[in-house]
Parts: structure tokens; C-alpha cells; sequence
């Protein structure tokens, strides 16, 4: 176990379609409100964190060179993490580890993505190797539909309860994202809506699919000599896990998720959490779909496999629930990729310091912000609380 | 201060083309280090790669395709973007943490698979101002070549001194790509590729597929006799723009500095026993030779007609031959580092150096003119 890492602040941007704003001013836009919300200056930083997508999202590649001015760091140390969907933890890693080691005592973290100026769908097909799985998966969408249906098949949930926890869910983010100010979509939807939306891919229907978002998002992680000199209220990095599997989709079990359970697992026991559904007060769980949220509670313990659609049903991972899930809106409601990690552990962040205005679940002390990645092939887990 | 981290093992590809498919000579470097260093894919604490989407054959997310070649297989990792000494320096933080006793570090670059590296380069470029001036890492270097002979009266024989060094050295490193013996007039003979650069200045496209394996103090000691220390690291980045930059002024001075501080380096010419830069143009060893404190600046083409930087000189440059003669873009550095590790440990077969290694200099560099740059120093 290295140094105590505290996590100083964060700065977002406003997510959605931001033709306002080229790529470079969008970065700007959350590493001037990373500073203005912490009071810190450029100056201060020993070194810079970046990360996006892959360079075929925008069309520009090793996006460090390009964003070297915006992200304050010219003179500076940078590093550029990058692990597809799950690069928004990982960039949060890589900040941890920095400071953790010795070697620094504030690191500024940025990770980005503007999706609208590319075609996110095509740019994840060709994660996929061009001789076997690239012609049979069309994007995100056609795995995670494959995974949704193995898991309900696996547990023999009903399909019309599976899809009723899905509307659950989508209608509670759809809500909770109008008390996030930085949300992407902020829509009234009613149930019929959202079961009766046209289909994506088999059960995923329109209202379970996130959008494409343009965001940004920074934080500054510091040691704790240096957050003691800062001298505000801070949170701390409690435990981390990461895991990653095989690279082809059908070499391994995608219900009893083992990267998922394993990076869940190594988080807490770092931080020393036995029972995750009480010891957490929130978790930021990404969500780009629906059904996936479902899953991740079995994997991370918040409930038994194959009890995930009647809890939700009952509410317990609602705002007023027992382990609120997503208040933020999450995933589900702004996904700019390479930024999406992150704003989990951001908004995990603010809500053990009692930031997060209008979504604040009240008393919050124990945070668990978490990201996924690759073919159905990465996730990482961050624990944040209040108390080093 | 926690444990010292130490290098173990390191195993690695030829430049050339392979036969071998991508995921064949990742598993095989991965494995090779492993048995090389007695252990195995279990004992890993954790896994840091370098590799890049674009210069890897059109695969996305370049480390979902190989993580479990590399041995990462329901492991804790992590990914670097484009340059492998950060990657290295990753590994070296994750194990300082005290989260981890060992890390392996990948660097990945099928060269061969690749279009020109310059048509990757090219989208370094910011896609409405320089993508339509055709503006790439030749280019900018072929700027930047001009500038330092306008300026320091740098010649065309100094620059072609550096390629005729280099691969007479490259002639007994078994892993170089290109092996052939050129005489300067040769080199003044190529082709103009990009006024001023000539064909054979500038650094050839290889493959690249390196394993290091690194382990915390005692772990380090445990599994080879000879490990090799890590000292000090720097990195620095420049502006974007070119305009905005002065070429001759970049970051490595700050890089080395935070590297040589880092190691307790005051005279680095004298402390110095090998060091690996990487010239992906010739001119560009001149230059950097004078930001890492080898030589006052402007005094490049001097150092280099001296013989100080010859295999025999005081401050032997690149003895395996560089980057010119071998070009894996992501994993360069790691080559680099490598061969000062091989040579601290006086493993460097023909082309170890007739004196006493102890401490090494890697130095990386990507991005037009040298946008950003990472030095290293291990020492025995």
C-alpha cells in the first residue's frame, strides 16, 4: 500500500453535441473549471494525465500533441493513458500511482472525447481484428445485447421482468440527469415510452442505449502533504482494482464476469469493504446500457446473480434506495468515452464531500466509481471516501 | 524512500520483417523474459504496455487485441499511447507504490504491418490548419534540420557522419533492421526526401516487440544476479504548433534535467558511460546530444567529429546502431533502454563497449521536431 492519494477537485464540461467549441477548447473548458473549482493554479501541477479514445474517434492521433497547450502541460511531465472504454479510470489509475509512488505531489488528470465529430460505432467496430469478429459485431450495441441475453437466459429471468427493471432504470437516469447540470440527455420519458422505443439490437431498444457525447473531464490528485497545504476538504483514493480477460468474445463467461468480479473485489479489499451493499453509501456504476447495470450489481456483490431485476424493481439502488446507483444520470444519460471513466470517479468524489448539489445523497461517505472497456473485456473499480 | 526498482530481464524481436503474426511474437517475448527470469505469467504483479491504435495496423483500442498475449490475462494493466518509456515509467510507479513487487513492461510496434509511418504521423496533425498543409514528423524535421544549419553552421557531412556511426555499429547488433556499411558520400548521394533530408537520414519503419521485466529491490536480487537500477527519469512536452515553438529549444534540457536530478547526475558528460538517443533523423542526435549536456550548443557537429560519441570515445553514442537502424515507433525507447540495460550488465556481445558500464542515458523522443521527449537513467 503506497502514500495516502487524495483527490483535490474536479472540473466537467457541459456534455452533449458541442459544435460551439473545437476539440482543444472543449478540453480547456474542464481544465479551466478543475482550477477555478480548486482554487490551484497551472503552476502548481508536477505533471499532466491525458487520455481519449482511439484516434480514430476524432480522426487525430496521440492527442497529447494536440492538446499540449489546453492541458497546461507544456514544460511539463505528461504521460497518456489509454484503455479504450475503460481509459477514463485508468487515467484516474495513472494519477493514483503518480502520486503514490513519491514522485509527485499534484497530477493533474483531463480525459476527453468529442464523439460527435466522429462515428463512434465505426470507430468501435474496428476495435474488433479484421479477419473474424469485425464482420459479426456491429459496435457496442451487439455485444452488450449478446451479454444481456446470456445472463437472463443463464438465471431464466423472465423477459418481461428483465425488461421491466430495464425501464426502472432508464426511467430513474433519465430523471436524475435534470439534477446534474453537466448531464447530456435530460428528457421526460413514461414507461411506455421507453418500453415500446424502437429496437437497437434485440432487447435493447432505444431508451437503454446511451448517446454520443462531447465532454470533457479533469481532476487534480495530490499527496497528503499537499492536500493538508490546500487545506479544504478533500476526498481520498480508498482501493483500487482492474482486471482484464480475453480478447475473443466467446472465449469467456460473460455472466459470472470475472474481470468484473475481480476488479470489484481487489477494490475492496484495499479498502477493507466486507459487504458492499451497506458499507457503500453510492456507486457511479457505468452504464451504457441498461441491462448492464443490472449485471454489474451482481458482479460487484450489491446483490446475489439473478436477484438484480427484482432489487432494482424494489428500488433499492434508486436516489431514496438502500445503495443509490447512477444519481448523476451516469453513463446511461452522457457518454463522451474517453472522459466517461473519469466523471464516475468525479462525481464519486463529490459526493463523499457533499458537492453534489441538486443529486447529493445525503451523509454519502463510501464511493465506488467503476468503468469498462475493450470487447467486453476490461473493468476497473475506484473506492473514494470521505476519511483518508 | 521506498525499495529500489530494478530491471530483471528483457527479451525482444529482430527489426525485421517477422513471419510470426503479432500475437505470436508478443506471446514469445513475454514468455522468453519470463523463463529468462525463472518465473512464471502468475508471479507478474501487474502489466504495463505501449503501443498505438494507429500504428498498428488498423486495430482500435490497441490493447484489447493482445492483452491476453502479454500475459495480462485477468491481470491488473494499464496502457500508454505512443511511447514506451512511459509505459516503463508507469511500471516503475505502480511498483514504488508498493502495490506491486513486479511489472512487466511491453512495448508493440509491427512496423511491417504499418503504412508509412509518415502517413500516420500525418495525424498528429490538428485536422482544419496544419492536416492541409501535408504537415508531418519528416517535415518537421526537415524545418527543423534547416534551422539548425542556418543557425549553428551545422553541414550536410556532419549529419551524414551521424548515419555512417550509426550503422557501422548497427553491423554487430543482431537486432538491427538495416545492416549495411555507407560511406558519407553515400549517405550525400540518397535521395532529397524533404529538403534538406536526404533518403538515408531519415530512420527506416521496423518492427518492434520488446519485453522488460522490473521487480522491486529484493525481488530483483532474488531472480538475477545482475540487476540493473533504475536512477532518474524526465519527460517534457512542447506546444503543438510549430510556429509557436522554437525548434532549437525544445523540452529535453527540462526532461534530462528532471532526469539527471532524479539520479544525483551533475556532469553528465562524465557520468555518463553509454548513452542511447533516439535520431529518428541524423541531424537530431547533433541536437539532442547538446539538450542532454554532452556538448555546449551549437557544438553538436564538433562532438560528433571529435570520435567522443564512437564506440571507443568518451561518450559512446547509440553502440546499437539507434534508430536509424532500427525504427520501431512506439517500442524505440525501450530499445533504447534495453541496450543500456544489456550493456551495464555486459551482455552486449560484439558491440559491448571496452570499458566499464555503470550507469546508462535512454532517451525517447515523439511528435513533430521532437514535441516530446523521456530520458531515462539505469546504472549498475
Amino acid at each position: 500500500m503506497g502514500k495516502p492519494v487524495a483527490i483535490i477537485g474536479s472540473g466537467q464540461t457541459h456534455h452533449g453535441r458541442r459544435f460551439d467549441v473545437t476539440y482543444p477548447e472543449l478540453v480547456k473548458e474542464a481544465v479551466d473549471a478543475v482550477f477555478e473549482n480548486t482554487g490551484l493554479s497551472p503552476d502548481d501541477i508536477d505533471g499532466v494525465v491525458s487520455g481519449t479514445m482511439p484516434s480514430m474517434m476524432e480522426g487525430v492521433a496521440l492527442t497529447h500533441f494536440y492538446f499540449a497547450d489546453v492541458l497546461r502541460s507544456v514544460g511539463k511531465p505528461i504521460l497518456k493513458t489509454e484503455t479504450c472504454g475503460s481509459t477514463g479510470i485508468s487515467l484516474a489509475f495513472t494519477g493514483y500511482y503518480w502520486v503514490a509512488s513519491g514522485m509527485a505531489d499534484l497530477i493533474l488528470v483531463v480525459g476527453s472525447e468529442k464523439m460527435n465529430e466522429g462515428d463512434s460505432q465505426a470507430t468501435m467496430t474496428t476495435v474488433l481484428e479484421p479477419f473474424y469478429q469485425r464482420f459479426f459485431i456491429s459496435g457496442a450495441p451487439g455485444i452488450f445485447s449478446m451479454q444481456s441475453q446470456e445472463w437472463s437466459v443463464r438465471f431464466g429471468i423472465p423477459e418481461d421482468k428483465v425488461r421491466a427493471a430495464a425501464t426502472r432504470i432508464s426511467l430513474d437516469h433519465h430523471n436524475d440527469a435534470f439534477d446534474n447540470p453537466y448531464a447530456h440527455i435530460k428528457k421526460k420519458l413514461t414507461e411506455d415510452e421507453i418500453n415500446n422505443a424502437r429496437i437497437i439490437t434485440y432487447p435493447v431498444r432505444l431508451w437503454d442505449v446511451c448517446p454520443n457525447s462531447d465532454g470533457a473531464c479533469a481532476m487534480i490528485f495530490a499527496s497528503e502533504k499537499m492536500a493538508n497545504k490546500i487545506g479544504k476538504k478533500v476526498s481520498w483514493v480508498k482501493g483500487l482494482g482492474y482486471s482484464g480477460e480475453e480478447y475473443w468474445f466467446g472465449d469467456s463467461d460473460k455472466v459470472r464476469w470475472q474481470c468484473a468480479i475481480d476488479a470489484a473485489r481487489q477494490a475492496y479489499d484495499m479498502a477493507g469493504i466486507k459487504n458492499p451493499r451497506k458499507e457503500l453509501d453510492v456507486a457511479e456504476v457505468y452504464n451504457p446500457f441498461t441491462f448492464q447495470e443490472l449485471l454489474f450489481y451482481e458482479c460487484f456483490g450489491f446483490c446475489d446473480f439473478g436477484k438484480a431485476c427484482d432489487l432494482t424493481l424494489q428500488g433499492t439502488f434508486s436516489r431514496e434506495g438502500e445503495l443509490p446507483c447512477d444519481p448523476s444520470g451516469g453513463t446511461l444519460c452522457t457518454n463522451p468515452i474517453g472522459a466517461t471513466g473519469l466523471n464516475r470517479v468525479a462525481e464519486a468524489a463529490l459526493q463523499v464531500t457533499g458537492q453534489a448539489g441538486d443529486h447529493q445523497i445525503s451523509g454519502a461517505k463510501m464511493a465506488l466509481a467503476h468503468a469498462m472497456g475493450g470487447v467486453d473485456q476490461y473493468n476497473g473499480v475506484m473506492i473514494i471516501g470521505s476519511e483518508k | 524512500m521506498a525499495q529500489r526498482v530494478g530491471i530483471v530481464e528483457v527479451a525482444m524481436t529482430p527489426g525485421a520483417e517477422s513471419k510470426d503474426n503479432f500475437l505470436d511474437q508478443i506471446f514469445k517475448v513475454s514468455k522468453e523474459v519470463l523463463d529468462k527470469a525463472g518465473i512464471t505469467r502468475d508471479d507478474v504483479g501487474t502489466v504495463i504496455s505501449a503501443s498505438s491504435d494507429v500504428f498498428h495496423g488498423g486495430v482500435s483500442c490497441a490493447n484489447s487485441y493482445y492483452w491476453d498475449a502479454g500475459a495480462a490475462f485477468l491481470k491488473n494493466g494499464s496502457r500508454q499511447d505512443g511511447e514506451s518509456l512511459f509505459a516503463f515509467i508507469y511500471a516503475v510507479m505502480r511498483i514504488l507504490s508498493g502495490s506491486y513487487d513486479s511489472a512487466l513492461v511491453l512495448g508493440l510496434c509491427k512496423g511491417s504491418e504499418n503504412p508509412e509511418d509518415d502517413m500516420i504521423t500525418h495525424f498528429f496533425t490538428d485536422p482544419f490548419y496544419q492536416r492541409q498543409l501535408g504537415l508531418n514528423e519528416t517535415v518537421a524535421a526537415a524545418l527543423q534540420k534547416r534551422e539548425y544549419m542556418d543557425r549553428y553552421g551545422i553541414t550536410e557531412e556532419q549529419c551524414a557522419g551521424v548515419v555512417v556511426k550509426n550503422l557501422e555499429n548497427a553491423l554487430r547488433n543482431p537486432y538491427a533492421h538495416i545492416k549495411k556499411k555507407v560511406k558519407i558520400d553515400d549517405v550525400l548521394a540518397s535521395n532529397v526526401v524533404m529538403d534538406p533530408l536526404r533518403s538515408m537520414e531519415c530512420a527506416p519503419k521496423s518492427e518492434g516487440i520488446i519485453a522488460m521485466l522490473l521487480a522491486k529491490e529484493d525481488l530483483a536480487k532474488k531472480l538475477t544476479d545482475k540487476p540493473v537500477w533504475f536512477k532518474g527519469y524526465g519527460s517534457s512536452i512542447d506546444s503543438f504548433y510549430l510556429g509557436d515553438r522554437d525548434l532549437l529549444e525544445g523540452q529535453l534540457k527540462n526532461a534530462a534535467k528532471r532526469a539527471y536530478d532524479a539520479a544525483g547526475i551533475k556532469d553528465p558528460r562524465k557520468e555518463i558511460d553509454v548513452a542511447e538517443v533516439c535520431e529518428p533523423y541524423a541531424f537530431q542526435e547533433m541536437l539532442w546530444c547538446e539538450d542532454l549536456g554532452f556538448c555546449e550548443r551549437g557544438e553538436g557537429g564538433k562532438l560528433l567529429e571529435s570520435g567522443a560519441t564512437q564506440m571507443n570515445g568518451d561518450i559512446p553514442v547509440n553502440p546499437s546502431g539507434g534508430v536509424l537502424a532500427m525504427n520501431p515507433y512506439v517500442s524505440r525507447g525501450l530499445y533504447r533502454l534495453a541496450e543500456g540495460f544489456l550493456q551495464v550488465r555486459s551482455q552486449a556481445g560484439e558491440r559491448q563497449l571496452d570499458k566499464q558500464v555503470n550507469t546508462a542515458l535512454a532517451h525517447s523522443t515523439h511528435g513533430f521536431a521532437g514535441q516530446c521527449h523521456a530520458v531515462a537513467i539505469i546504472g549498475s
